[in-house]
Parts: structure tokens; sequence; C-alpha cells
């Protein structure tokens, strides 16, 4: 897989799980704050992607 | 009852015995501590991390003292246990810097070290009482 996109949702997934696991206690809340940090992982890097795109090198 | 100074320092023992468990073999901290669903998905989620950063072609760095970035890339690579000692002897990490994932590649092993060691002092605070 070369798609930067597509490493970038793997990344953001590898990290979301861990990082809710480790937070959260209950399974339940686990998979809530894992999927808001995927969003934001997502969001985020999509966002950052196209304010960079207007500064280039 | 008070502690003996025997028996703290055995509870300290144990501690250190679980961190290194968990250092080791990720989740492993957390399966002794009973917490076996926290420690699965440790175990599954940085093991396919680690080996998704050696498939991007990413490189498990050496300890270069003249070099601190590199020094310190690999004491975090080294965060992933045991897995960053077999990889090396198997030849795997070498990285290949041309190749177009490289830097995923680098990323995935770092950031897999690094959480690895949180996941140690999440074992070390459970392991000391204190969640």
């Amino acid at each position: 897989m070369t798609s930067h996109f597509g490493l970038m949702i793997v990344f953001a997934l590898f990290v979301s799980v861990v990082f809710g696991t480790l937070m959260r206690d209950e399974p339940k809340e686990q998979r809530r704050f894992g999927a808001q940090l995927f969003a934001a992982f997502v969001v985020g890097g999509v966002a950052l992607g196209w304010i960079l795109y207007f500064f280039p090198l | 009852m008070r502690a003996t100074t025997a028996d703290r320092e055995q509870s300290a023992t144990y501690t250190y015995l679980i961190c290194l468990a968990a250092w080791a073999i990720p989740g492993a901290g957390h399966l002794l501590l009973g917490r076996v669903q926290k420690g699965l998905t440790f175990l599954i989620a940085l093991t396919l991390m680690f080996l998704c950063g050696l498939w991007l072609e990413g490189r498990l760095f050496p300890v270069e003292i003249r070099q601190p970035l590199v020094a310190l890339a690999a004491l975090a690579d080294m965060g992933i246990g045991v897995a960053f000692f077999i990889a090396r002897q198997m030849g795997a990490g070498a990285g290949r810097v041309v190749a177009l994932t490289y830097e995923y590649g680098n990323a995935f092993l770092i950031v897999a070290g690094l959480m690895n060691m949180l996941v140690v002092l999440d074992a070390f605070d459970i392991a000391q009482g204190r969640k």
C-alpha cells in the first residue's frame, strides 16, 4: 500500500485503538473514545493537508 | 496491619517483573494482572503496528551515540520489546531509504515502541494499585 491517505487511516486506527484501550476502562467507553480519537486524527489530518496545500515549499 | 520491609521488597520485585514482562511482550503485563481484554488488545494492535512498520520498509535504528537523533529513534524502536531484537536478528528492519513508504515505516515502528512504553507505565500503575 502506498496511498498516503490509506496509510494515515491505518496509522490513526492503530493509535486510536491503543489510546482508547489505555485511557478508558469500560469496553463501551473504550470504543467511544477510540472512535472520537480516530475521527479527530482523520479530520485533523485532512484539514492540515488542505491548509498546507496553500503554503507550498 | 503494617507491611513489613520484606513484604514491600517482594511487592516491588513483583511490580518490576510485571513491567519487564509488559515491555518484553506488549500486553503481557496487563494479562498477568488479570486485565485480559486490555492485554489482548495491546498484544494484537502493537504487534500488528510493528509488523506493518517492517512491511513498509521502515528501519530499526542502531544505537549510535554520535548521532543523538538516531540513538533516540533506536530507544523508541526498542520500546516494543523482544520483537525488536528478534526482527534485527532475522535481518528485518534494514530500511530502504528510497522506498516510498520508508518514513511511514519509521513512524509505525517508532510510535509502536513509544506506545508500548505507555502501556508499561499503565501496567506499573495497576500493579501499584493506583488504578
